[in-house]
């Protein structure tokens, strides 16, 4: 009972103290940096998501310089905790607030309604408002072409992916990397494992090793680690990498390939809008045609015309005379999913709920 | 006395002082014990024995004081130091090792022990002092095989073998027959005689001055005096522990017993750890104004039968009933409304909860009632007056209700029970090892209130492991041994002797009065 | 010369008054020294914290938000606690509340919508008091070690919901979710972001301490947390209680799932798990399992968390540090309380 009214007192006490600092900082500076709020859900030493991310915060303020001020809020979690940090961002000053994981957004619609004033940038979902846009990648085209390397590269034409979960994103991308594995290989197949983790370096390792003893000698992956990368590599097996160039952060050559982000292609002009009052609610999907992704340099171990025929393709998709889910597609169980001669609408990618010929594995 | 002093004295311990918290258990206390003699230690409980004799074998240490063992000064930081210096103590719980061998338990634990032991070595060595000290224990035999007196003498045996030659006993005969304990006697005599000495805890005046040569009186962590025991009366020892004169008789009503208030009806209990049942075919009956009495060794089965009686245990076959009607395996509340009272044995564990108030513990049974409660809620102001009454009344030593009931004295916490379960008693009180470890004073305050309830026509069953208690308070004695009834018995017509010969497994053959 | 720790004769009322007092500036000048070896100024960042987490009505707010699942998890395993009974499930309970209320909302059509709410409260309440009643009967019957399989169940009841929204209960749209609720079945706001839930978790308060202090049952519970023993003798049935006092701490939990998924996400979705179940324990442990020290406790606890955000914005610092501070707060005030019943003894040998 008495430590109860020391609580008390110490908590009058403090809030006294506190409202006095409060004072101090109400006035908010005039004229100063550009305010830009960035919500990460991992921390960005995790060499994954969102450090990808916080490479493109960089290009931000390293193009803007000290016309603006980025505050960053790093291993947000995904709850009521990701309305009050946008509150408390939007407290310092922050005209401009990105947030990187799914589940953020509907904190975010709520957070953009009540504060009319700010721009909100939500990346991977679907809502938006007259002041929250929503933006992703078609990572989908690079997967695809990482597909076609680890397709030539393998000698048992098995190949396996380390999913986090069943999003459509994932699930999109296991697709892509299918289609350009069985472009160069026709019998290449590609076995998944679900980790249910963004980020758990020993599940995703344990994922790894589940399918490298099925004698499967390239693994792919769409996880936070590099563990996935490592447990091939120790195995003298081949690894695709995502996010980061992991040839050089792992440092192996058997790493033959890295799909990678490119967000301040996205973010510098999001924020140049905001600052000069230009920016329009928006939708954005972009690919390669917008530098949203692109390669990492391809391992020398992959032949020198091989790597030209990679690269023919991307010029191709890069000038939109063709796509990666382009008809006829059929399931892993045979049923069409995409007609003859065009390619899939993106409302059917983004609601992508199973998997092509040639992926071994459901989607539940 | 004069041979004495010329003797360097085996122990010495001069101006000890021990406290712990709230208590000062040793308060400037020194000690002779001479080889070939020994000395009782002779106290109420809390008298400070057990905390001299803990620190004589490394158990405490002293706040102040010092320790000398044959003349010079020891500094005993644990048992395997007092061993070293041939300081062993039998405590009142054996540490024995159920299923090993009496071999085993010997040299368990020993120092110099190498790494495969020489067993028949050691065997021999057992077999040879066993001998010497008639001991009759059998190296081979498993110790949970043993009974209780057997496992003493393994004790002993284990301390002999050690190297040992001062004993330290802390109350060897409370779980012994009357004949093991004659049979303990001789032991100690022999071993005396080979210069070997002895302390005896203990807080019976009759074992004080059948054992020992010299006593030694504490009384509230000071010595009250030491003295010769020739010579001594028990009426002498019994003034110097408590300081003043006892009653050594109760005031009681003729004995006038009403009709069955309690049967209990070829019960049975089965131990499922154990061969033998807690309980075997036990039968008897309590009469309305009258008091049973149960004597018999410890672990003999008493304490079932009250659990069995009071629904905590499960009786496996028989019948219990009250005025009548059917209890067999009621709930413990199903009992208490059929107004059973109950005085637990280990006041401290069972009979209140020590970090509540001595109102709330007071309250414990009529909680339930409109004397306390409204409904579901319990009047604060009810209870506080419901426990003033019940403090005057039994007379409880406490500074207000509100203090938790372990900062209570041991009398003070049976007074506080007794006063609760008297208050709400409906008929039966069952009181178990009610007196042990108290006061004079208390003792004798627990006895008149047991004894106040037969006369008001209640049925009252006494567990005592007190052949002269019993005598003193019950109406009729029976006698319990391995969870049998070996008989019951008018308190006019028998006595001590034959009580022993039943409490030690011989039935009780009918003698004519 | 040594130094020994006694237990003191009675408790001391001064001592409770300035252990707490006395730990809680420990634990500042501790923080201050790691503040300082990351080159922050300490009190910058502890009145940048204090800000975060009450400088003004809107940061009031989200501290009182997220004490409301606190409170009610701290008052919830206080229940079970009071009979020595480590009912530490309460994560899973709370996140059997979560389900329950979406269980409802989206597949009881047939209830009209106003009566969404109150029923998805009592079926999250309901679950939430199942979850916890079955380590409480397996302990009453077969004393089975109920920390075991208090934690062992929080794992399963986290690992369902994340496959009933990932997969079974996933709304169309999106992923990691289930559909949101309708909006007329949200819990009401009272005050900004305050929701009424805050009136429940009072009412608790109010009806544990009545419960727990006034009644039979009250008095029957404490006898068996202090001694089982003795209260068996006394015709207190250990069992019965044992049960009924876990179906009431699961029920509260669940209902704090309930509660919190009807007010803010407004589905069951990732981030269900919020580990108010696992600072409900800290909260109970703190507040001497008194339901008014609890009020208090939870909105310390949750100010920590708001406030640490504060610490990445002001001070820069990353968002670990906020934990560091945290668990350097909680170490001194847990340690502390050893004092309120023991005291340091300093014995000086004597020269022999």
């Amino acid at each position: 009972m008495k430590k109860l009214s020391v609580l008390l007192v110490l908590l009058l006490l403090s809030t006294t103290l506190m409202f006095a600092q409060g004072g101090k900082e109400a006035a908010p500076a005039a004229a100063g940096p550009f305010k830009v709020g960035v919500i990460y859900i991992t921390s960005p030493g995790d060499m994954g998501y969102s450090y990808m991310h916080d490479q493109g915060t960089k290009a931000a303020e390293a193009y803007f310089g000290d016309k603006i001020e980025v505050i960053r809020m790093e291993n947000v979690p995904e709850n009521d905790a990701s309305a009050r940090a946008m509150e408390q961002l939007i407290d310092a000053g922050a005209k401009i607030v990105f947030a990187n994981s799914y589940n953020y957004q509907d904190y975010m619609l709520q957070v953009a309604k009540e504060n009319p004033n700010v721009y909100f940038e939500h990346c991977s979902g679907y809502l938006s408002n007259e002041n929250m846009s929503n933006y992703f990648g078609r990572m989908y085209q690079m997967r695809y072409l990482s597909g076609m390397i680890a397709a030539k590269m393998s000698t048992t034409g098995k190949l396996g992916y380390v999913g986090a979960f069943n999003t459509p994103e994932v699930v999109r991308g296991i697709n892509a990397f299918a289609l350009g594995a069985r472009a160069v290989n026709p019998k290449a197949t590609t076995t998944v494992v679900w980790t249910n983790t963004w980020y758990d370096p020993s599940l995703e390792r344990q994922g790894a090793i589940a399918l490298l003893d099925q004698g499967i000698d390239v693994i792919a992956q769409h996880q936070d680690t590099t563990e996935p990368a490592k447990a091939a590599i120790e195995r003298g097996k081949y690894a695709i990498g995502y996010n980061a160039d992991f040839r050089s952060v792992v440092g192996s050559d058997n790493v033959l390939v890295s799909p990678m982000w490119d967000w301040g292609n996205y973010m510098i002009p999001a924020i140049e809008s905001a600052m000069n009052g230009t920016w329009k609610s928006q939708a954005y999907w972009g690919g390669l045609e917008d530098k949203m992704v692109h390669l990492s340099p391809i391992s020398p171990l992959v032949p020198k015309d091989f790597q030209n025929v990679v690269m023919a393709k991307q010029a191709e998709i890069a000038n939109g005379t063709w796509d990666v889910f382009w008809g006829p597609l059929k399931d892993n169980k045979g049923a069409v999913r995409q007609e003859a001669g065009g390619k899939m609408a993106d409302d059917k990618m983004l609601t992508m709920d199973w998997f092509v010929e040639g992926v071994i594995g459901s989607v539940k | 006395m004069n041979q004495q002093t010329q003797q360097i004295p085996v122990v010495r311990m001069e101006h000890i002082t021990k406290h712990f918290p709230g208590v000062l258990a040793n308060d400037d206390v020194s000690l002779e014990l001479y080889p070939g003699q020994v000395l009782a230690l002779l106290g109420e409980n809390g008298a400070g024995k057990s905390t001299l004799m803990n620190m004589l074998v490394g158990l405490y240490r002293p706040d102040s004081g010092s320790i000398y063992i044959r003349g010079e000064l020891a500094d005993i930081h644990s048992p395997q130091d007092s061993m070293a210096l041939g300081v062993g103590m039998i405590h009142q719980e054996f540490m024995l090792v159920g299923n090993m061998t009496v071999a085993e338990n010997i040299v368990l634990g020993m120092r110099e022990l190498p790494f495969v032991p020489k067993i028949d070595q050691i065997r021999a060595k057992i077999t040879e002092l066993s001998k010497r000290y008639g001991l009759q224990v059998d190296p081979d035999a498993v110790i949970h095989d043993l009974s209780v007196g057997e496992q003493q003498r393994v004790e002993i045996l284990k301390l002999v073998y050690r190297g040992a030659d001062i004993l330290i006993l802390d109350e060897p005969t409370a779980v012994l027959t009357p004949g093991e304990s004659r049979d303990l006697n001789k032991i100690i005599k022999k071993m005396l005689s080979e210069g070997k000495s002895a302390i005896f805890i203990t807080h019976k005046m009759d074992e004080v001055i059948e054992f020992s040569h010299k006593v030694q009186v504490l009384r509230k962590g000071k010595t009250v005096n030491t003295c010769d025991t020739a010579g001594v009366t028990p009426q002498d020892l019994a003034n110097m522990m408590v300081g003043r004169d006892i009653l050594f008789s109760l005031d009681r009503c003729a004995y006038n017993p009403g009709g069955v208030k309690l049967k209990v009806d070829h019960v049975t209990v089965v131990n499922p750890l154990g061969s033998r049942p807690f309980l075997d075919d036990v039968s008897l009956e309590i009469h309305r104004g009258e008091i049973i009495g149960i004597a018999g060794v410890a672990g003999n089965g008493q304490t079932q039968l009250t659990e069995a009686i009071t629904g905590l245990l499960h009786c496996t076959s028989g019948k219990i009933f009250i005025d009548g009607k059917d209890m067999t395996n009621s709930t413990p509340l199903q009992v208490i409304r059929a107004g059973v009272s109950h005085i637990p044995a280990d006041r401290g564990a069972n009979g209140v909860v020590g970090d509540m108030s001595v109102g709330d513990n007071l309250a414990m049974k009529k909680y339930r009632t409109s004397e306390i409660s409204r409904g579901v809620v319990i009047k604060r102001s009810f209870l506080r007056a419901f426990a003033d009454k019940l403090i005057e009344a039994f007379v409880i030593k406490t500074p207000d209700q509100d203090t938790c009931v372990k900062f209570l004295s041991g009398g003070n916490i049976q007074k506080t029970i007794l006063a609760r379960e008297i208050d709400s008693c409906g008929g039966v009180l069952i009181a178990v090892y009610p007196s042990r470890g108290l006061d004079v004073g208390a003792t004798e305050a627990v006895r008149q209130n047991l004894i106040l309830q037969r006369d008001k026509g209640n049925a009252v069953l006494l567990v005592s492991e007190e052949l002269d208690e019993l005598q003193m308070v019950a109406d009729k004695i029976a006698v319990m041994f391995e969870g049998r009834i070996m008989g019951i018995r008018d308190v006019k017509e028998t006595n001590t002797e034959e009580l022993g010969m039943m409490m030690a497994g011989a039935t009780g053959v009918r003698r004519n009065a | 010369m040594r130094i020994v720790v006694e237990k003191r004769d009675n408790k001391s009322k001064s001592a409770a008054v300035l252990i707490p007092l006395a730990s809680f500036a420990i634990s500042l000048i501790l923080g201050a020294m790691v503040l300082l070896a990351s080159r922050s100024n300490p009190l910058q960042a502890y009145s940048a914290m204090l800000n975060g987490a009450f400088g003004n009505a809107r940061r009031f707010q989200y501290t009182i938000v997220e004490s409301i699942p606190l409170l009610m998890c701290g008052l919830g395993v206080g229940v079970a606690f009071r009979l020595k009974f480590w009912n530490i499930g309460a994560e899973g309970q709370y996140v059997w509340g979560a389900i329950g209320i979406t269980w409802v909302m989206q597949f009881w059509k047939f209830l009209p919508v106003p009566m969404l709410l109150p029923i998805g409260l009592l079926v999250g309440m309901t679950l939430g008091a199942v979850w916890a009643g079955v380590p409480g009967y397996l302990k009453a019957q077969w004393s089975v070690d109920e920390t075991l399989t208090t934690l062992m169940l929080n794992y399963v009841a986290i690992g369902l919901a994340e496959y009933l929204y990932i997969s079974a209960w996933k709304a169309p749209l999106g992923n990691m979710g289930t559909p949101e609720f309708p909006r007329e079945a949200w819990l009401p706001p009272v005050w900004g972001k305050i929701h009424s839930g805050l009136y429940i978790a009072l009412a608790f308060v109010v009806l544990l301490w009545f419960l727990l202090y006034k009644t039979r049952w009250g008095f029957e519970l404490n006898m068996i947390g202090k001694n089982p023993r003795a209260a068996r003798y006394q015709g207190v049935s250990i069992k019965r209680n044992i049960v009924l006092a876990m179906l009431l701490s699961g029920a509260i939990c669940g209902l704090a799932g309930s509660m919190n998924t009807a007010a803010i996400a407004h589905r069951l979705t990732k981030g269900v798990d919020g580990g108010y179940g696992f600072t409900g324990i800290i909260i109970a442990w703190m507040a001497g399992l008194n339901p008014f020290a609890s009020i208090l406790v939870a909105i310390v606890m949750a100010a920590l968390t708001t406030g640490a955000d504060a610490l990445q914005i002001a001070m820069k610092l990353p968002e670990s540090m906020g934990e560091v501070l945290q668990g350097l707060v909680l170490i001194p005030l847990l340690a502390g309380s050893i004092f309120v019943e023991h005291k340091l003894k300093v014995i000086k040998k004597e020269a022999v």
